[in-house]
C-alpha cells in the first residue's frame, strides 16, 4: 500500500510534466499550423474528395400520344391517298442523375417507346417477320452523359447512347461544353453530336431489301445571357448535316399512272436552326417564357415556330402553366401529292408537306418538401393537344414522378 | 425575326452591365428555366421532330428513333 501510494506521488510529478509537456507542443504546433493555414489546400482542411457515386434525382415519366389522321404517305387507305395515319405510343422514361466527387455528374437515362401503328398494318401480303414486328414496335434507347467541372466557371461532357428498335439500330457519341462569364452573368456553350442509323430496308409491299444507312453530324453554339434580375435570355444556332437514305422506306408516293411508288429522297440534307428563347418573371408571382424559331434546309424548306409558356406560382411547392405553339413551315421542292411517274425526287409524307401547327397544353408542376430518405418530391401532371393543317391530331398525356436527394 | 435582333442586341449590350448573384434569385424559380425538364423536353421534341419535316437542327437529335425525319 505504501508502495504504492509512494508510486502514485512519485508519477503524479512526471505525468504533471508530461502535460505541461504535451501543452507546449500542441500550442507550438497549433501557431505554427495558424501560421501554415494560408497555404493549406481544400484537400488538407475538408479531406480527399469522395469518390463514391452520391444519387442526386430519380425521375420517371410516362407519356401517352394518340393520334388521328390521314397522309398520302400512308398505304392504310386508298391506293390514291390519303391513308390512315392512326397511331398509339406509350413511352416511360427513366433518369438518374449522380455525382462522383465535386467535379463530376454522370446522367443516365432510358426512353422506352411502344407504339402501334395504321400504316404498317396494311402491308398485303403479309409481311416478312421483321416488318411485321414492327406493327406493334418496341424501342429503346440507353443514354449516357458525364460532365466533368474544370473550375467554378467551365465544363465539359462526354455523351454516349444507343438506340434499338425491331428494324433499327442508332449509336451516338457527342462532346459539349461550356464557360460562364462576367460573373456567371453569361454562359457561352458549344456541341458537337455525331448519330449513326443502320435499319432494315423495305420495299413499299413491305418486303425486307437489305441494310441502309444514315448518318448525321450536328454542332451547335449557343449564348445564355442574364439580363436583369428578372429575365434572362438565351441564343443558339445549330448546323445539321445528313447523309445516307434519308426516308424510313415503306412510305408511299401516289403517281400520275394510278398506282404508288416509292419515294425518292436526295442523299443528304443540310440543315440550319437559330433560336432564341427568353424567361421574364412576373410580378404576381409568375413566369413568362417566349421562344422563336427559324429553320431553313436545301430541301427548300423554310420554317418558323412560335411558342409562349405562361407560368403562375400557386403555393411555394406548386405552380401551374399554360402553353401555345405555333409552327408553319414550307414543303420540299419535290413535295407531290400526285406525283409525275417520271419525276426524279418524289415525296408525300404529309409531316414534309406545307403546313401549319398549333398546340395547346397545360401542366401542374409541384415540387414537395418530404422527410426521410429524400429532399423533394417532384411531381408533373401535363396535357398537350396538338393540331395540323394537313388534317393530323394528337392528345399526349405526360406524368413524370420524381425524388431530390 | 426583328424581335430576335433586339433580342441580340439587348443580350450583348447588358453583358457589360453585370447583375450580382445575390440579386438572381428570381432566376433560381425552375418556372424561370429557359429550357424545359429534360424528360418533358425529349418528348415534346420528339412528338415535333417526327410530326414536322423542319425538326432537327438546333442543338437536338435530328436523326435518331423515327426514320420519317
Amino acid at each position: 500500500m505504501e508502495r504504492r501510494r509512494a508510486a502514485a506521488a512519485g508519477a503524479s510529478s512526471p505525468v504533471r510534466s508530461r502535460f505541461v509537456a504535451a501543452a507546449l507542443v500542441i500550442a507550438f504546433g497549433s501557431s505554427r499550423a495558424l501560421a501554415e493555414d494560408a497555404k493549406a489546400t481544400d484537400a488538407q482542411i475538408l479531406g480527399p474528395d469522395d469518390a463514391a457515386l452520391r444519387i442526386e434525382s430519380m425521375t420517371t415519366r410516362i407519356t401517352g400520344y394518340n393520334q388521328y389522321g390521314f397522309g398520302y404517305q400512308s398505304k392504310a387507305g386508298p391506293i390514291l391517298g390519303p391513308g390512315s395515319e392512326r397511331l398509339s405510343v406509350f413511352e416511360p422514361q427513366v433518369e438518374v442523375v449522380a455525382t462522383q466527387g465535386d467535379r463530376i455528374t454522370h446522367r443516365v437515362w432510358v426512353p422506352i417507346d411502344v407504339v402501334t401503328a395504321a400504316s404498317p398494318h396494311s402491308f398485303e401480303p403479309t409481311p416478312d417477320v421483321v416488318s411485321g414486328a414492327s406493327r406493334k414496335l418496341e424501342g429503346g434507347t440507353f443514354q449516357w452523359s458525364t460532365t466533368y467541372k474544370a473550375d467554378r466557371a467551365s465544363q465539359v461532357a462526354l455523351t454516349s447512347g444507343l438506340h434499338i428498335e425491331n428494324p433499327f439500330r442508332s449509336w451516338n457519341a457527342g462532346l459539349s461544353g461550356s464557360r460562364a462569364l462576367a460573373d456567371q452573368n453569361t454562359v457561352v456553350s458549344g456541341s458537337v453530336v455525331g448519330i449513326l442509323d443502320w435499319f432494315d430496308r423495305f420495299f413499299i409491299t413491305g418486303v425486307r431489301n437489305g441494310r441502309a444507312e444514315r448518318s448525321t453530324t450536328m454542332a451547335s453554339v449557343g449564348v445564355t445571357q442574364v439580363l436583369t434580375p428578372t429575365t434572362i435570355v438565351h441564343v443558339n444556332y445549330g448546323l445539321t448535316l445528313q447523309e445516307g437514305e434519308l426516308g424510313n422506306t415503306w412510305n408511299v408516293v401516289p403517281l400520275a399512272n394510278g398506282e404508288r411508288g416509292a419515294e425518292l429522297l436526295p442523299s443528304s440534307r443540310t440543315r440550319h436552326a437559330l433560336v432564341g428563347r427568353m424567361s421574364q418573371f412576373l410580378p404576381w408571382n409568375g413566369a413568362l417564357r417566349l421562344y422563336y424559331r427559324f429553320y431553313t434546309d436545301d430541301w427548300g424548306i423554310e420554317a418558323h415556330s412560335v411558342e409562349g409558356q405562361i407560368m403562375q406560382r400557386l403555393t411555394p411547392a406548386l405552380y401551374l402553366g399554360a402553353l401555345y405553339r405555333f409552327h408553319t413551315q414550307t414543303g420540299p421542292f419535290f413535295f407531290y401529292t400526285l406525283a409525275p411517274v417520271d419525276a426524279p425526287l418524289r415525296v408525300a409524307d404529309s409531316d414534309l408537306a406545307p403546313l401549319q401547327s398549333h398546340t395547346l397544353g397545360g401542366k401542374l408542376v409541384g415540387d414537395v418538401p418530404v422527410r426521410g430518405l429524400a429532399r423533394l418530391l417532384h411531381f408533373e401532371v401535363e396535357y398537350d393537344r396538338y393540331f395540323r393543317s394537313n388534317d393530323l391530331q394528337m392528345d399526349v398525356v405526360s406524368c413524370a414522378l420524381g425524388l431530390r436527394f | 425575326m426583328r424581335a430576335l435582333i433586339a433580342i441580340l442586341l439587348a443580350a450583348s449590350a447588358s453583358g457589360c452591365a453585370a447583375v450580382p448573384q445575390n440579386r438572381r434569385a428570381r432566376l433560381a424559380d425552375p418556372m424561370m428555366s429557359v429550357t424545359d425538364e429534360p424528360l418533358d423536353a425529349y418528348r415534346r421534341q420528339k412528338l415535333y421532330d417526327t410530326r414536322e419535316g423542319a425538326a432537327g437542327g438546333d442543338g437536338t437529335a435530328a436523326g435518331g428513333g423515327c426514320g420519317c425525319q
